[in-house]
């Protein structure tokens, strides 16, 4: 099989970051914070890598909607093993509102343009948890998806993919083209060596322009606040269990 | 302003999380109708009728929809849509599986896992794991919406609505269902359970897992979880995870044993009404959000919790 | 224990601004050094090191290396994350390109340095042993030996160590005594006997094959330092098709206990215990110990590093804890907040990490100094370097580490009664940076290196040139409104320095004894103005990006805070430093009254 990869790829709030929430309760502070390839995508580029490492894929092309900064994820992920990579390069303004139906219709333009046997994106991105890109892709593909992936085998055509679903795992065979949403566990990616480090500085990366690809990028959703969430604040110690068993058979009245 | 619910469930019973998605619909309209596609799921769709608000039951039977695949339950959702100003789904991995292929569908946005009503148009959704709370306004004509069930009181009983069958669109025969390994338990479903117990990388291998929670869990009629730890230690299944990228939960008390409270284990908990946290660690952080915090031994302490209760 | 998240940005700041880092892209060999490479292979290095090596480092203290049967079990993890490191191909970077490295320049390995550093110092001990061996064969060995043993060396599928020092030749290498006879057994061989100590990574359990550099004497070599060649004595020895292949007779008999870093084996080696320890002789007979200092720089350099690494940790440690922990009211403050805002914890605070900022400024203008010397075009210009890199790596080496145990300590003293219980992990740190100060050259040799040969013996020539740099720097802060006060400071420190360094090109020969007595002062002072020197250079630059609006506006207001803190709090001890100096005489003499 000569096929292709389509590995759509988010720049988010490391995982480790604290978030803040800015004064004017408009957003989140994005400004100076440490920002990453979203944990899930970390996870689809790595199997698409594996993918091509097996030999049932030939290329495996990355991709992110953002600011021109998103490079930086672009060149991470090249690093990993990607081939090719693609920035749809859209202003400040525009990426702070840039939804996933938008994505889901600027990603439909580059699979019209580039063709993938496959679709491997995360299944959510970790700063606004929307969990819907990769199904919007594959509806408006008319595809079929599978998506919090576990295990991935591709063969004859179909992709065999285990999923996580609410209380255990369902295993589906898809048809080809498809897209597969991966989940936590689909594999452990790996660290970038500083050889393919350097070689990803001479991998092709082009850029696009939302305009180009003739989407709309306006929000449908409109922020009016961000707020913190109330905060949970430290009970009391208590000094053994039957004080414990007395605080929750009388105070909460819970058992 | 119609309102239409989609019932998760498994075509004899419906899942907890539809009663809850169905009062979050009550908060925008007085009836809501309720879709329940499945095969062979009549008594499902009785279930359904007998929720306390609900206008109407439409039944889609279809053998294509046995297996709930998001591609032909998109399709027949869609098929329905025109006239509903409101799709609700509860986000399970079932709701997350299919409405986006819904929204995008119908070329409107999904507002994902909402957690409060503020009004017809604005609600709020937790964003960075339940570390801020955005309130967003929707502009499109038909809202598509994934509950967080865990935000909403379930919905009663006392209702009787009609049943209708509606008529769903072919199978787009692009899946097929290979295997599906469901966790057998007796225990209640972990992200609906009013009690759960949580063990983390402190109880040092599964079979201390057992041995010291399973006790305490029967005792309480609780549901057993995990931290991400103590799954990737492979203590217990993956289906076990509570936190940020496991499952998100909200019980009426969350015990958590041997757990230190990664900010990602406390973004799925810290919702629940009383936690209480046995760990040998003073400085843990869990103890910063437990209401009762017992320092100590989890090998000494839980076995006389058990015996006390 | 407290995560460690490397200060990329911070690194990426001073190499940007103040270390050079477009004059060393510019220099031959460094095309592909630019910032965008940088910051990737600092990101990249960044994970690897705060998710596999970092939750190692408390583990390995708590279980450290140990020594059965020759063998050398290391500590939890540390095989696999060995694994992974050498697979990263991380040990290359700085390695010739012909045989697997990447040819990178220091400036590059030195900021990655400090992340390995800080991550766990004992696990960072292989790859820079290794590393010094490479560098030992890279410059020496004949093509032969290179293609036998630097592709293995530079992929990490071996690791090499240095055998130098012995029960009775430790500072004083001059008293070596392993021997090495040639084999004559037909081939160029020769057969190794005695006993090295304090080899650090002598025996472990990460690589199939362990090089050996060991100096030893040949039976008709002269006595003392021009008697000594240089060997490579390999665990196993290799095949005709370069694998490895019989046991050699070179074994590790134990480790050492020690006080820090107990995750990095620190062997008893025994060569020739039995037929004789093959190996082969590094470049020409005699000339080991020339070989060993062509080396010493960098492996100087290197321990300033670590001292730079286990402070960072331990500042961020430090931080975290201060920021957490409740204790009292805070004096003028309303409410309860964390201990962190007490004055004196926030003097120790900015104490620790004014200091650890400086540091790492000094450390990485020295590799960019190292790389100078070595890849400019022109011999002058080379040479120019040569002198700057000479003159700062005592400074470096001594300064940063005796400052890196300060640190560590203050570490503790936040962390009050928690940090003297081994649970808080804080204590770890003060026994790791222990060590900075006593390998690669004590703090006392290194100062008297600084101030015999490097400043002493071309009439402060080198020392000058700097001071003169240093000069212009505090000029250019008293021209700008926001940091006049910090450029007064810094001009004040520097006169310090000239004063100190005028009076030992005139007094070190003529009474070098009581010269020397304040040679760790002179060391101390030089390292103090040098730091604020650095701070306020990186000062000028943060003000300018304010100026101009571009970059992290909260990061340049806090380096400008960390500067104005050292200058308030740190650069004064330069003259009390200056004071002791000049007491030289005076107090040997008061010294040899009391000792008598």
């Amino acid at each position: 099989m000569s096929m292709k990869i389509l590995v759509p790829i988010k720049r988010v709030v490391d995982y480790n970051v604290k978030i803040r929430v800015k004064a004017d309760n408009s957003a989140v502070e994005l400004d100076n914070v440490k920002m990453s390839m979203n944990p899930f995508d970390e996870i689809a580029v790595e199997e698409a890598v594996r993918l091509k490492e097996a030999g049932v894929a030939v290329e495996v092309v990355v991709v992110t909607c953002g600011i021109a900064a998103a490079q930086d994820i672009l060149r991470s992920a090249l690093a990993l093993g990607a081939d090719r990579a693609i920035l749809v390069e859209v202003d400040v303004a525009q990426s702070e509102t840039l939804q996933p139906l938008a994505v889901a219709k600027l990603l439909k333009a580059l699979v019209g343009q580039e063709q993938p046997g496959l679709v491997i994106c995360g299944k959510q991105a970790i700063d606004d948890d929307a969990n819907q890109t990769g199904q919007m892709l594959a509806a408006l593909q008319g595809w079929p998806q599978a998506t919090f992936a576990s295990k991935v085998v591709i063969a004859d055509g179909k992709a065999t993919v285990t999923r996580e679903v609410d209380g255990g795992l369902e295993t589906l065979a898809v048809t080809l083209p498809a897209v597969i949403s991966t989940d936590l566990r689909l594999n452990e990616p790996r660290y970038a060596t500083l050889p393919n480090i350097m070689k990803a500085k001479k991998k092709p990366l082009n850029i696009l322009t939302a305009a180009s690809l003739g989407v709309d990028v306006a929000p449908r959703l409109i922020t009016r606040s961000v707020n913190e969430p109330p905060k949970r604040t430290a009970g009391i110690r208590v000094g053994d269990v039957a004080q414990l068993v007395d605080k929750l058979k009388n105070e909460p009245k819970i058992i | 302003m119609s309102i239409l619910v989609i019932a998760e469930h498994d075509n004899a019973t419906l899942k907890a999380g539809t009663r809850n998605t169905l009062s979050a619909a009550l908060k925008l309209g007085i009836t809501a109708d309720i879709l329940v596609a499945g095969y062979n799921c009549q008594p499902a769709a009785r279930a359904a009728a007998s929720l306390a608000g609900v206008n109407k039951v439409k039944v889609a039977d279809a053998a294509h929809l046995a297996d709930g695949f998001a591609e032909n339950l998109a399709s027949l959702v869609v098929s329905i849509a025109a006239g509903y100003s409101y799709i609700l789904a509860p986000a399970s991995t079932y709701g997350k599986n299919f409405m986006p292929r819904v929204a995008a569908l119908l070329d409107v946005a999904q507002i994902s896992e909402i957690s409060a009503v503020v009004d017809a148009n604005t609600f709020v959704r937790p964003i960075y794991a339940g570390n801020a709370l955005a309130t967003v306004e929707s502009k499109d004509a038909v809202k598509v919406i994934t509950v967080r069930t865990t935000s909403f009181d379930a919905a009663g009983d006392g209702g009787s609505a009609a049943i209708e069958n509606v008529l769903s669109p072919a199978d787009l025969g692009c899946t097929t269902l290979v295997e599906r390994e469901l966790s057998v338990s007796e225990r209640p479903e972990l992200g609906a359970a009013k009690i759960v117990v949580s063990g983390g990388r402190g109880l040092g291998n599964g079979e201390n897992y057992q041995r010291v929670l399973a006790p305490l869990a029967d005792k309480l009629g609780a549901a057993l979880g995990a931290s991400r730890a103590a799954v990737d230690a492979g203590f217990v299944p993956n289906d076990y995870q509570v936190g940020q990228t496991g499952k998100i939960v909200a019980p009426q008390l969350y015990i958590a044993v041997g757990i230190s409270g990664a900010i990602q284990h406390l973004a799925g908990m810290k919702e629940s009404k009383v936690i209480v946290a046995i760990n040998k660690d003073a400085d843990a952080p869990i103890f910063q959000v437990a209401d009762y915090g017992l320092v100590g031994d989890l090998f000494e302490l839980v076995p006389q919790l058990t015996a006390a209760l | 224990m407290t995560v460690y998240v490397a200060p990329v940005k911070d690194l990426m700041f001073v190499l940007e601004e103040v270390a050079g880092l477009d004059e060393v892209a510019a220099l031959p060999g460094c095309e592909e050094v630019g910032i965008e490479l940088v910051s990737a292979v600092l990101e990249e290095a960044s994970r690897l090191a705060e998710e596999v090596i970092a939750p190692l480092n408390k583990i390995s203290d708590q279980q450290g290396a140990t020594c059965a049967n020759y063998e050398v079990k290391t500590s939890p993890g540390f095989k696999d994350a060995y694994k992974q490191f050498a697979d990263g191909g991380w040990i290359g970077l700085t390695c010739d390109p012909e045989f697997g490295g990447q040819g990178l320049p220091h400036l590059l390995s030195i900021p990655v340095g400090e992340i390995w550093n800080s991550a766990c110092t004992a696990f960072a001990l292989c790859p820079m042993l290794t590393s010094g061996a490479i560098e030992a064969l890279s410059h020496h060995a004949s093509d032969d030996l290179k293609a036998r043993y630097l592709p293995k060396m530079i992929s990490g599928e071996w690791t090499g160590t240095m055998n130098l020092t012995e029960p009775n030749a430790g500072s004083d290498l001059a008293a070596v005594r392993t021997r090495a006879v040639p084999a004559n057994d037909g081939s160029n061989a020769y057969l190794i006997s005695g006993t090295k100590i304090f080899i650090t990574y002598g025996e472990h359990d990460y690589t199939d094959n362990i090089i050996h550099l060991v100096l030893a004497r040949l039976p008709d070599a002269p006595a003392g330092v021009k008697g000594i060649s240089l060997f490579v004595v390999p665990k196993f020895l290799l095949n005709s098709d370069g694998s490895a292949g019989a046991r050699n007779d070179a074994k590790c008999v134990s480790i050492e206990h020690k006080m820090g870093i107990h995750g990095s084996p620190t062997a008893v080696m025994a060569f020739g215990e039995e037929t004789g320890a093959v190996g082969h002789l590094v470049g020409e007979a005699n000339r080991g110990l020339e070989y060993m200092f062509t080396m010493m720089n960098n492996a100087r350099l290197s321990v300033g590093l670590e001292g730079v690494g286990i402070a960072e940790r331990a500042y961020q440690q430090t931080l975290s804890y201060a920021m957490e922990r409740i204790q009292g009211r805070v004096a003028g403050r309303e409410g309860t907040l964390p201990i962190a805002y007490h004055p004196d914890v926030r003097r120790m605070l900015m104490s620790m990490r004014s200091q650890t900022e400086a540091m790492r400024a000094l450390v990485l203008v020295a590799a960019a100094s190292l790389d100078k010397a070595a890849r400019c075009a022109d011999a002058g210009e080379r040479k120019r370097h040569q002198a700057r890199i000479d003159l700062l790596i005592p400074v470096a080496k001594g300064w940063c580490s005796e400052q890196a145990n300060e640190i560590a300590y203050t570490a503790v003293q936040v962390h009050g009664g928690m940090g003297y219980i081994e649970e808080t992990g804080v204590a770890q740190y003060q026994r790791d940076a222990r060590i900075t100060t006593i390998y690669e050259g004590t703090t006392g040799i290194q100062a008297n290196d600084l101030m015999g040969r490097k400043v002493a013996r071309d009439g402060g020539a080198a020392a000058n040139a700097l001071i003169l740099e240093m000069v212009a720097t505090a000029v250019q802060a008293q021209g700008v409104t926001e940091l006049t006060s910090m450029g007064d400071g810094l001009a004040g420190g520097v006169a310090d320095l000239k004063a100190a360094t005028d009076w030992i090109v005139e007094n070190y020969v003529s009474n070098t004894a009581s010269t020397l007595l304040g040679s760790v002062h002179y060391l101390k002072l030089f390292g103090t103005v040098a730091g604020a020197w650095l701070l306020v250079r990186s000062s000028i630059a943060a003000q300018a990006r304010l100026v101009a609006g571009n970059g992290d506006a909260a990061f340049c207001r806090q380096k400008i805070g960390t500067t104005r803190f050292y200058i308030d709090q740190v650069l004064p001890l330069t003259a009390s430093l200056l004071l002791m100096l000049k007491r030289g005489t005076s107090s040997l003499d008061a010294a040899d009254l009391a000792l008598s």
